[in-house]
């Protein structure tokens, strides 16, 4: 399914949260219904249901944000343009008397618009009786006056010869002692007040204008049928009434750019065989709200964004998809502390993972109804320059293949993670596999700006979904930094580490050569043997120097030069191992014999000078958990947990 | 049949632009070519005014995979600009296709030699085609070789349906419909197993008007006849 299809059947599927207001990091966000936007409203005027003024007042910060009906043309409106919105506007537009309290107009009154395009609505079939109220009441041309001579606090502020004060200053302390409230919320003038209105019933309980779906099913219907000309809709197939006007504030309210715009008439985008962008293509007003509505609401809701890229996934029948770009402790935190304390091997992780991911695939409903197949779609969006907005990838894809590759990816690039903590803060370890963020840190820094990080981010995708190869950049980049201990701290060449073993790991599999997180004693590739070598001179030093003694070991030390020229290094390691030997007398004796044993298994011809690779980390790891899991559990811990605390 | 051809056509990338992300210039390419994009291949593989292909099925072999590239378009109005194009990734396509003579073409009447045309075409496939290939656009390169229409393995063997929503299904000119005007024609292809099936131009009931258009005038004084070449390479061997 193409992507704006898929939108739009996100949003025909989710009308229930039409208009419902939610939060997400402190942050407001709605489904917005069709010919509808939000705005922040400064005034909030109630009229009675006959149409007289009941009250006025300033509205706070908190409460600002407004469902407004709007048309195509107000709602993309700048600079001198006269184009009022249905109901709410600002001061300019719904105030009758504006001219007389001192207001600037350009050319024709903006209020004749507006009234006059009320009075359309009101007086349509599918005028609403709240609509019909304050029409009545706007149309005596008195709203500043009520405002002004509000007999309380009066909520616009006027100077001696009856013109609004433009802006606060000190001389008029004396007709209004303490600063009016309005000039706190409103940015500028006080003539650019944004007013927004209600409806007061002195007997019953009356929904918010602004929240009521009476109101905007009123103004769908009315405004439905001034649409322009039927054409036929690139979405949907169907004859729908088109537009050429897109929306923007996707990503947010300061976003100018549009993922469908039409304006480029001079360089060579469309033009050829077509003369107009309409020629080219065209696109039905419902289905181009419809989908942007969906789409702003989506990002809002579960998108990840980074550095203005946009990261999105969805399901069409059940919204909320595990994420490819977390890691796999974000998929059931509580079980995979388990899978790693009980065996490291990848069918007890593919039985949690298929657990964790179990939940999801229960919800596939129906398989008989075939139009509407359960499907995941993966949408990245970006900006290249301010006014457009590209696509960078789409999928769309059967949720069982989704999850069965995610499943896939999750067993396949796992290994052994400490960096996680749990929802009580410690460092908890993990098996699995890690976040695409992670990757990303452990490729090129903890320092790595967004927008590597983002990229990183795109590339990945396809490794995931769709099971293809780790670009060889990556892997190379995470284990040259993962050899390289020295130059980082403790806590963060652990976790480079792991991950550069994560990803070796899927690499070898790919290759179906994989290897698991237990030490494989049987493997004589030289790599793998060097590897378990230089661990087990880093445990037997660590060993000797105690606990109080933090210092990196030889073998952490030499670690870099090691993984060029192995033979050569290992030959010094070895002679500053003989003082820790010689501290530890008899003790010594068993790691001693694990390194012979180790060197035993070398072909001859292998125990040289050529570089390293990535296999050497793999075997370092799995030996040196072996050794620390091996001879006594509680050592282990303590061992381990003192480099994590660095 | 004496008049089709099957060919397999690959590239590493390709940009069928979806029309909605085209007028704005962030091109995003469509999960499959069009019955347009594919006709337009077959037409650089050999194409003459007599006949007229029509595409029978194509089917996808490799996964449907997209990759966005940073591109600096051509501003013809000079100044400089930035754009995110997203193409498909690794495709290969086996295609089955027809031709067809020309009936809106009376003046091409003289060349209309089913055999000839279907051994020249079968010839120009073994060769690769005779002009250049490309998946979309014209960045983007493709190969041409002769392949038996389902055989191999295709990702989406036993995968099932697959709906790709509304797409543009090609073009209509005005020499191949007899109206003098350039309409533009839709549908809904489902991909069953990942196979293609394209209903024939005339069977699409979505059809756009774009502009009028006049067909381009072909007759013996443009265009050499088969049999005329034919004869010519005779004579040289003659010579």
């Amino acid at each position: 399914m193409s992507w704006l299809l898929s939108l739009y059947e996100t949003y025909e599927s989710n009308l229930d949260h039409v208009g419902e207001t939610a939060l997400r990091n402190e942050r407001e966000y709605t489904l917005l219904p069709v010919s509808h936007t939000t705005q922040n409203a400064h005034i909030e005027v109630l009229v009675t249901e006959n149409g007289e003024f009941h009250s006025a007042k300033v509205i706070g910060k908190s409460d600002a944000s407004t469902l407004i009906p709007c048309t195509e043309k107000s709602a993309s409106r700048a600079g001198a343009v006269i184009s009022p919105y249905p109901l709410h506007d600002k001061l300019s537009y719904v105030a009758g008397d504006f001219v007389a309290y001192g207001g600037q107009v350009k050319g024709e009154e903006p209020f004749e618009t507006y009234i006059h395009e009320l009075q359309n609505w009101a007086e349509s079939p599918y005028g609403h009786p709240k609509v019909i109220a304050i029409y009545r009441y706007l149309r005596q041309r008195t709203l500043i006056r009520d405002l002004v001579s509000l007999s309380s606090t009066p909520v616009l502020a006027v100077d001696e010869n009856n013109r609004l004060i433009e802006k606060w200053d000190k001389k008029y302390e004396t007709l209004y002692p303490e600063k009016p409230t309005i000039f706190g919320v409103v940015a500028g003038d006080q003539t650019s007040a944004f007013v927004r209105f209600n409806v007061y019933s002195p007997t019953r309980q009356l929904d918010d204008v602004w929240k009521d779906k009476e109101v905007y099913d009123s103004f769908i219907a009315y405004y439905g049928e001034r649409l322009g000309d039927e054409d036929l809709c690139y979405v949907t197939g169907k004859k729908l009434p088109s537009t050429d006007r897109h929306a923007n504030k996707i990503r947010n309210a300061a976003d100018k750019a549009k993922l469908i715009s039409a304006n480029d008439d001079t360089g060579f985008t469309f033009r050829g065989r077509f003369v107009q962008s309409h020629d080219a293509a065209s696109i039905s007003y419902e289905v181009s709200q419809k989908a942007h509505n969906a789409l702003k609401w989506l990002i809002n809701r579960q998108g990840k964004t980074i550095d203005d890229r946009v990261f999105l996934v969805w399901g069409n029948d059940s919204l909320y998809i595990p994420d490819p770009a977390e890691d796999t402790f974000a998929l059931d935190p509580e079980a995979m502390p388990e899978v790693a304390r009980m065996s490291n091997t990848n069918e007890a992780l593919a039985r949690e993972v298929s657990k964790a991911l179990d939940g999801y695939k229960n919800k596939l409903g129906d398989k008989t109804k075939d139009h509407f197949q359960p499907e995941v779609n993966i949408l990245v969006l970006d900006s290249a320059t301010t006014g457009r907005m590209a696509v960078l990838y789409f999928r769309n894809m059967n949720k069982e293949l989704y999850l069965d590759k995610l499943a896939e990816w999750h067993t396949s690039c796992a290994w052994l993670h400490r960096y996680r903590k749990n929802a009580q803060g410690d460092f908890v370890a993990f098996f699995g596999a890690p976040a695409t963020r992670d990757i990303a840190f452990a490729a090129y820094g903890p320092r790595a700006g967004d927008k590597i990080v983002k990229g990183l981010m795109e590339r990945m995708l396809p490794c995931i979904v769709d099971g293809t190869r780790i670009p060889q950049d990556i892997i190379n980049s995470v284990i040259n930094r993962a050899s390289n201990p020295v130059a980082l701290e403790n806590w963060e060449w652990e976790k480079t580490l792991s991950i550069a073993c994560a990803l070796i790991n899927k690499h070898l599999s790919d290759k179906k050569e994989g290897i698991g997180l237990a030490l494989d004693e049987n493997n004589d590739d030289r790599s793998y043997l060097f590897g378990r070598m230089l661990a087990v001179a880093d445990v037997l030093e660590r060993r000797a120097l105690g606990k109080e003694e933090k210092r990196a070991t030889n073998a952490i030390r030499y670690m870099n030069a090691f993984s060029k020229h192995p033979e050569r290094t290992w030959r010094v390691i070895q002679e500053s191992l003989q003082p820790y030997q010689a501290r530890l007398g008899a003790a010594a004796t068993y790691w001693t014999k694990i390194i012979d044993e180790i060197g035993f298994k070398f072909k001859p011809e292998d125990f040289n000078n050529k570089p390293l690779t990535g296999k050497y980390l793999l075997g370092f790891y799995s030996q040196r958990h072996a050794l620390y899991q091996g001879k006594n559990r509680d050592d282990a811990a303590e061992a381990e947990e003192t480099h994590i605390e660095e | 049949m004496r008049n089709s051809v099957e060919f397999s056509v690959y590239g590493d990338y390709a940009l069928f632009t979806d029309p909605l992300t085209k007028l704005g210039g962030e091109k995003l390419s469509y999960q499959v070519p069009t019955f347009q994009a594919i006709k337009g291949i077959v037409e650089s593989i050999y194409w003459k005014p007599t006949i007229l292909f029509i595409i029978d099925e194509i089917r996808v072999m490799n996964a449907i995979r997209m990759e966005s590239k940073g591109v600096r378009p051509i501003d013809y109005s000079g100044g400089n600009t930035l754009a995110n194009y997203t193409y498909l990734k690794d495709v290969h396509y086996q295609v089955r296709c027809h031709f067809e003579f020309n009936m809106n073409r009376p003046d091409m009447e003289f060349d209309r030699n089913e055999n000839k045309h279907h051994n020249i075409l079968k010839r120009s496939v073994q060769a690769g085609g005779r002009r250049d290939i490309f998946l979309g656009t014209r960045e983007c390169q493709g190969y041409v070789e002769p392949c038996v229409f389902g055989e191999g393995e295709s990702f989406y063997d036993k995968y099932g349906e697959i709906h790709l929503g509304t797409m543009v299904h090609g073009i209509n000119y005005p020499d191949e419909t007899g109206r003098n005007q350039m309409e533009v024609r839709l549908w809904q292809p489902v991909m069953k197993d990942g196979v293609i099936t394209f209903p024939r131009p005339e069977e699409c009931t979505q059809v756009r008007v774009i502009s009028e258009m006049k067909p381009k005038l072909f007759n013996e004084s443009n265009v050499e006849s088969a049999e005329q070449l034919l004869a010519s390479w005779g004579e040289e061997e003659n010579r």
